[in-house]
C-alpha cells in the first residue's frame, strides 16, 4: 500500500473543491503523496478562464454569501490557493480525464495546475495502490 | 523522553518559533512542516496556533515524522506547541 491519497474529483463546486484542497494540504503536511483525477465538472473548474470566476456551490446555495463573508473574516485562502500551496510544498499531481477534456475542448495548457491528461484505466491503476481513496 | 511539565515548557528556549496564528487548518501544520527543516536535529520548534485542530494534529505529525512532541501551553486564544526535531 502506497503512502498516497487519491481523490477523484467530479464536482466543480467551490464548497467541495475547498474540502478537497484542505485534505490535499493535510495529506502533504502528513508527508503523503497526493494524486487528483478531475472528471467532468472538476476539469471545468480548473479551466484558466473559470477557476477564479467560479462561485458555484453544491449545497445550501442560500448560505453562499454568509460562507463567503466568513471565509474572508477567517482569512481562509481560496481553494485554488490552498491547493497551489500544497503543490508547492509537497508531491501533488493533478490529472484531467481525457474524455472530459474533449468535452470542454481543452489541452493541458488551458488548465491551471494540471500535470497530465490521462484515461480512466491509468487512473484506476494509479489509485488502486493508494492508502486513501476518495470521490469528491 | 516523556512530555515536559508546563513549568519546563515555559522555561524552554525554542530554536525556531513559527507564528501561524490566524491561519486555518491545515495551514499551521504546513507551516510547521516547512519550518522544521530550519531547526537543527535535537533542536526545539515552537508553533503558535489559534486553530484548535492543530494542537491535536501536531503531536500526530511529530510522531509520524520521527520528531518528539514535548507538550502544549494554552494561552488566551492560542496554543504554544513544542516539538523537538528527531531526524
Amino acid at each position: 500500500m502506497a503512502n498516497k491519497l487519491c481523490m477523484t474529483v467530479m464536482s466543480g463546486s467551490i464548497d467541495r473543491l475547498t474540502g478537497m484542497a484542505i485534505l490535499a494540504s493535510g495529506a502533504v503536511a502528513m508527508d503523503m503523496e497526493v494524486e487528483i483525477f478531475l472528471q467532468l465538472w472538476g476539469v471545468y473548474a480548473f479551466k484558466k478562464d473559470v477557476i477564479k470566476e467560479n462561485m458555484n456551490l453544491s449545497e445550501f446555495q442560500e448560505k453562499g454569501e454568509m460562507v463567503a463573508k466568513r471565509l474572508q473574516e477567517l482569512k481562509l485562502p481560496m481553494w485554488y490557493e490552498i491547493l497551489k500551496e500544497a503543490k508547492e510544498t509537497g508531491n501533488v499531481k493533478i490529472y484531467a480525464c481525457s474524455t472530459a477534456s474533449a468535452i470542454w475542448d481543452v489541452k493541458k495548457e488551458d488548465l491551471e495546475m494540471v500535470d497530465e491528461i490521462i484515461g480512466a484505466g491509468e487512473w484506476i491503476d494509479k489509485s488502486k495502490e493508494a492508502a486513501i481513496s476518495l470521490f469528491i | 523522553m516523556a512530555e515536559l511539565s508546563a513549568e519546563e515548557l515555559k522555561n524552554l528556549k525554542a530554536d525556531k518559533v513559527v507564528d501561524a496564528r490566524g491561519t486555518s487548518c491545515p495551514g499551521p501544520l504546513l507551516a510547521a512542516k516547512r519550518a522544521i527543516a530550519e531547526v537543527p536535529v535535537g533542536g526545539v520548534m515552537e508553533v503558535l496556533s489559534s486553530d484548535p485542530g492543530t494542537k491535536r494534529d501536531l503531536p500526530l505529525w511529530a510522531r509520524k515524522m520521527g520528531h518528539e512532541y514535548l507538550g502544549t501551553i494554552e494561552e488566551a486564544g492560542y496554543w504554544r506547541i513544542f516539538v523537538k526535531r528527531g531526524k
